[in-house]
């Protein structure tokens, strides 16, 4: 291991991750990858070395370990889509993951052949070739034009051998072709696998959740959030990996350890949707005290007063070039961060507005981005989340600092009518000290009259962002433009809400209260 | 080839020395498989190379500690002569103090001379808490390190070797900050870490009077040597003789042997032939690129935003607000070259320039909001600016893998065509090929 | 002037990986796809200026004889006809993209394929392509797992259609002899002017058209010719 470390990781220009230990194990696979750290079978590599070199095995091995790590997936980002592309045709999780594991495989190993030097052909020569191995070393045998000892034919092979594995940007469908060509050796070996209640093993390990750190699984949901066309691709994806998130410490809140509360794929979507769009912490502002005190020493010179200048840092003598004048400046103090209000968000979930858990909702997603905003600065975020608030279509969640709950709360959709209930908005707005107000809606409120002589009797700022031009909205903005502390958007791409949600909440953050 | 005479393991003998016993520490960095402390490795490459070092970290976790060792043992001269060496910051620092001043019984006699301070005549420079000084004065200390001249009353002292380190807070709080163009003249920034519970509790075990690298009767005579008024030239090599007496006292009370002015000299020669591979000189020109890159305004400037809708926004030029200076691959490949040569490689290679980059980078890059909104929630060991230069060297560098080839036939292709032969250089999506043909353009 | 390029000079045939029996497929699989698309432009430029098509029996037939013209001398494989499936969905691929002439063109490389049976998946490719098993002759078995549009399988010379989805209006449309399965619905005007041969749908039919001879079943259920249906004599 010390001689073939050193070289692989040369060839592979230097992976960061730790060096790969040596376990004995019954288990009949070579080598298992969690979270970035190999381990090799000492067991298998023995059994291997009978039909060759031991060195040229566990560089096989290592060539293989490292190439998932360096291109194929790379991160959990790619492993996500993988799957959830795989899925899409085959329908099954259990089979999705076998197809996505598969393909990182071939593709891993045909990058290997192609741009190393590697004993890759050769380990798979000795291999066990028995069902999708058998296929996969037929299939390796047309692509790399090496004999590794597969007989046989198989149809599928034409279809598999046309893939374009290492044009990375074609990886969404290829993997598509790749699942559908093997879905019935898929189908056979989960088969077989349910008849003899033995898990079919890849030699070379299998590829789940286990392979990344809890960072890396935070940063690839968070990138396969922005990447999917919609809620319920990531809704799925999330549901099948529930099990293997919560057994490794992941839950919505974030990661940690203990079991949490069971992972709400809607909730983590616009949670790392969110992400994407926050703005840093704010820093603690420094002010200036108004009082003068001597802060530095500066060069003398002949005409500048002489009532600043220290005589003991010069010597006791009045000459340019020698004697130092102090500088005065005005002190600073921390700023009043701590007067930052709280926030209150009022969110419209009637059923003109997009329900959050089927398609993506930027009017959510816009209530989220300010939540998060006020939350890093350890402020309070209340949520009012109405649809027809009299006749109980309402959600009222008190100011708190749980992420979880808030977004639980900005999540729900009523789907009814829509009125607003301002008995429930002046409670909550007694519960704080002047919060702010964000109000997302469509502006199609019937009681919007009354909403309107409420922001005019109110001195909190509000922001409110509604969606579409409509008689109502400008009702809206004809009722409030007398007021400065309300300012009014109009939204026509839905994909601005975050943005401007944004904007307001800096301008906010950086301004006096 | 680099020759195996012995250096490499003194240095390694004086690392382990001071992690052993003076600056308790944890690993937080592995390179060529062995791991070592970021800020005692590159504070022993900052001595040996004969940089500038920022320091940042928590008070009391050893930021002066470990730069006051390491000149120590690498420099064989004396705790407490490196004591009395130190300029501390805070805003009544005047150039009296921190340079030179009048001899006052000279000066009441109508004569003048200059009584230089410890800190510029000793070629290890110390300056503690740096963002407590006036902004004049850390811009006269780093004029000088760059330079290695010390002007006061019209006389001059030239150091012929020169190292600094410099303490500060963290830069993001609400004290004093560095400003840009000082902050840019340091090579790297390092955070000196808590050494851990156990660690601590050790430390603080420790006794606080039996310290094997003082000693008394050599800092005194060191003090006498600094304090006369023989010429600088004279001075050194007397300097250099004390320090030869203290290396021999050291390698006999603690069995360390430290290096000597020649010595220094010849390590940094070697340092500087060490060549660098190809990847490591592509990757690094790929990282330049990025961080320097405007498609719109032509090179990157802090004054100008960069426009939504750019072509280029997966790319690091998006995501920065200034543009790289040129003492970036200066740091860069200095910093490189001497790991190199402290772990007796051959050459630089991608994995010295990937573990040194980080540190070149850290201090120097403006970051957008929305790349430190995204990122700085997330788990790290690391102060969010090291940690921000960590990520985006391993965004790059996956940049590279990918089209590492392909770069490096653009750049044989933009070197033949350089020398006259009609070839087009490469096309490409990432930033390096733009600049290749704007080379190429130049001169055509 | 110093060369900052000095370092890299002669580097040009540096190591750029081995080139594979994978690369070559895919080169020859691009190679084949390129022809296949210049016959089908060719198409378009001849049959459909202004980007214009009209469906009738004289269209048809000469986008057909233009068609085969086109892909003679070609050497294409089945898998190359679904390659050229995929990439009619991607606008950037294809300029423009006309069902009519598609399912003409996409016919004719089946009917001359090498293989006696073809399988085109294109669950995936988003549009519905009409005109999918124009003239299959005898002897050759199309199957087609996805859905397909209107007109499919007519003029049908004897080869067997499969349909693993859903077709829409005038399937089987004048066929002569020969099969289609459609395993789940059809729409109307199933088996407009048919003479001979079989069609038989899994799912529903929306409705029948104008049906001269041959036999129609119905979730396994013969409903031409019945009681219901007679033979229509033009």
């Amino acid at each position: 291991m010390k001689k073939v470390w050193p070289k692989v990781r040369r060839n592979h220009l230097f992976p960061q991750i730790p060096p790969p230990q040596l376990v004995e194990s019954d288990e009949e696979v070579a080598l298992e990858i969690k979270s970035k750290q190999m381990t090799i079978n000492v067991n298998f590599l023995q059994a291997l070395t009978e039909k060759m070199s031991p060195e040229d095995a566990l560089q096989a091995l290592l060539d293989h370990g490292i190439s998932h790590y360096m291109y194929c997936p790379w991160d959990f980002n790619t492993h996500l889509m993988l799957y959830s592309e795989a899925k899409k045709v085959l329908r099954d999780k259990r089979l999705a993951q076998k197809a996505a594991s598969y393909f990182m495989d071939v593709v891993a190993n045909t990058y290997c052949v192609k741009e190393r030097e590697t004993k890759i052909p050769e380990l798979y020569r000795h291999l066990p070739k028995e069902g999708i191995q058998r296929i996969l070393a037929l299939l390796y045998q047309v692509i790399w034009g090496i004999d590794l000892g597969a007989r046989g034919e198989e149809e599928s092979i034409k279809r598999l051998s046309r893939i374009p594995y290492l044009e990375k940007r074609l990886w969404k469908e290829s993997i598509k072709k790749f699942a559908k060509t093997l879905e019935e050796f898929l189908q056979k070996e989960m088969e077989s696998e349910q008849k003899s209640s033995k898990k079919a093993q890849n030699p070379l390990g299998e590829h789940s959740i286990e392979n990344y750190t809890l960072e890396e699984i935070d940063k690839g949901l968070r990138e396969f959030a922005s990447s999917v066309d919609d809620i319920t691709e990531f809704r799925e994806t999330v549901e099948d990996l529930k099990d293997e998130l919560a057994a490794m410490g992941y839950t919505v809140g974030g990661m940690g350890r203990g079991a949490g509360n069971p992972i709400d794929a809607d909730l983590l979507y616009y949670m790392k949707l969110a992400e994407n769009y926050t703005l840093p912490i704010k820093k603690l502002p420094m002010e200036k005290s108004g009082a003068l005190h001597p802060h530095s020493h500066s060069p003398w010179e002949v005409g500048k007063p002489v009532q600043d200048i220290d005589p003991w840092t010069s010597f006791g003598k009045i000459m340019p070039g020698l004697t130092q004048t102090w500088v005065r400046r005005e002190g600073e103090v921390f700023g009043e961060m701590e007067k930052i209000p709280d926030c209150l968000i009022i969110i419209d979930s009637s059923g003109s507005m997009t329900n959050p858990r089927e398609r993506l909702s930027y009017a959510v997603l816009g209530a989220a981005c300010a939540c998060n905003a006020y939350l890093k600065n350890s402020k309070r975020v209340a949520v009012y989340n109405f649809s027809d608030a009299f006749r109980g279509n309402k959600l009222i969640l008190d100011f708190c600092k749980e992420k979880e709950s808030i977004y639980w709360a900005i999540c729900r959709y009523f789907g009814g009518g829509t009125a607003i209930d301002l008995n429930d908005v002046m409670y909550l707005l007694k519960q704080s000290e002047k919060p702010d107000i964000f109000i997302i809606t469509d502006m199609q409120i019937t009681n919007l009259e009354k909403l309107i002589d409420f922001f005019n009797s109110i001195e909190n700022r509000v922001t409110a962002v509604h969606i579409g031009e409509n008689i109502y909205a400008a009702r809206f903005r004809e009722g409030l433009k007398q007021k400065n502390n309300v300012s009014l958007f109009l939204v026509k791409d839905k994909e601005d809400i975050p943005k401007i949600v944004l904007g307001k909440v800096r301008e906010y953050l950086s301004s006096p209260f | 080839m680099v020759l195996r005479d012995g250096y490499q393991e003194r240095v390694r003998r004086i690392y382990r020395f001071i992690s052993e016993n003076f600056y308790l520490n944890r690993p937080d960095l592995e390179v060529k498989g062995e791991k070592y402390n970021s800020a005692l490795l590159f504070g022993i490459l900052t001595a040996l190379y004969g940089g500038k070092e920022l320091i940042i970290g928590e008070p009391g976790l050893g930021k002066t500690t470990s730069a006051e060792y390491i000149s120590c043992l690498i420099y064989g001269i004396p705790l407490g002569v490196i004591w009395g060496s130190e300029v501390s910051g805070h805003p009544e620092q005047t150039e009296e103090k921190i340079v030179g001043r009048p001899d006052l019984g000279a000066l009441n006699q109508g004569k003048e001379v200059v009584v230089w301070s410890n800190f510029v005549q000793l070629p290890v420079k110390i300056v503690d808490e740096i963002n407590r000084l006036p902004e004049t004065k850390q811009s006269m200390i780093l004029d000088g390190v760059d330079r290695g001249n010390w002007e006061y009353l019209n006389e001059m002292i030239i150091n012929d070797e020169y190292a600094l380190f410099a303490t500060a807070n963290y830069q993001d709080r609400g004290t004093n900050t560095i400003i840009a163009p000082l902050v840019d003249r340091f090579d790297v920034m390092v955070e000196s870490r808590h050494p851990g519970p156990n660690l601590a509790f050790y430390i603080g075990r420790r006794s606080r009077f039996d310290n094997p690298l003082r000693h008394q009767e050599f800092e005194e005579r060191y003090h006498k040597l600094l304090r006369s008024q023989i010429p600088y030239k004279e001075k050194l090599q007397a300097l250099e003789e004390l320090s030869e007496a203290f290396r021999d006292y050291l390698k006999e009370k603690v069995g360390i042997e430290s290096l000597s002015k020649e010595e220094r000299f010849y390590i940094r020669k070697e340092m500087a032939q060490m060549p660098l591979d190809l990847d490591a000189n592509a990757f690094l020109r790929m990282v330049l690129a990025e961080l320097s890159f405007c498609h719109r305004y032509g090179q990157k400037r802090s004054v100008e935003g960069c426009p939504e809708g750019c072509h280029y926004t997966g790319y690091l030029c998006y995501h920065v607000k200034n543009c790289a200076s040129n003492r970036l691959p200066i740091s860069v490949i200095g910093y490189s070259q001497a790991l190199a040569w402290f772990l007796e490689d051959d050459e630089v290679d991608l994995e010295h320039v990937r573990t040194v980059l980080p540190f070149t980078l850290a201090h120097r890059i403006q970051w957008r909001d929305s790349y430190i909104s995204k990122k700085e929630g997330e788990g790290r060991n690391d102060p969010l600016q090291i940690y921000l230069a960590k990520e985006a060297t391993e965004e790059i560098f996956h940049r590279y893998t990918e089209q590492r080839d392909y770069l490096l036939d653009a750049l044989a292709i933009a070197s033949r065509a350089f020398e006259g032969e009609a070839v087009e250089p490469l096309d490409g999506d990432h930033p390096i090929y733009e600049e290749i043909k704007k080379e190429i353009a130049s001169l055509r | 002037m110093k060369n900052p390029f000095e370092e890299f000079r002669g580097q040009s045939t540096r190591s750029k990986g081995k080139e594979l029996p994978l690369d070559r497929i895919l080169k020859a699989k691009e190679e084949t796809l390129n022809q296949i698309l210049k016959g089908y432009e060719n198409l378009l430029k001849n049959e459909a200026k202004d980007l214009v098509w009209l469906m009738q029996y004289s269209t048809v037939i000469k986008a057909y004889s233009i068609a085969e013209e086109a892909i003679k001398g070609i050497n294409y494989a089945a898998e190359d006809i679904e390659e050229f499936c995929y990439v009619l969905d991607k606008t950037d691929q294809v300029p423009y993209l006309i069902t009519g002439p598609a399912g003409v063109y996409i016919s004719a490389l089946c009917n001359h394929a090498e293989e006696e049976e073809i399988v085109l998946r294109l669950q995936d490719v988003g549009i519905k392509i009409n005109l999918l098993g124009y003239r299959l002759p005898e002897g050759k078995r199309l199957v087609i797992e996805g859905n397909v549009g209107d007109f499919t399988g007519i003029s049908l010379e004897g080869g067997e259609l499969v349909i693993e989805g859903s077709a829409k209006n005038y399937t089987g449309a004048g066929m002569k002899k020969g099969r289609i399965i459609v395993k789940q619905n059809v729409g109307f005007n199933t088996g407009h002017g048919m003479t001979g041969g079989e069609i038989l749908v899994g799912g529903r039919i929306k409705g029948l058209g104008k049906v001269v001879g041959g036999k129609i079943y119905e979730k396994g259920q013969l409903i031409f010719p019945s009681d219901d249906y007679r033979p229509y004599y033009f």
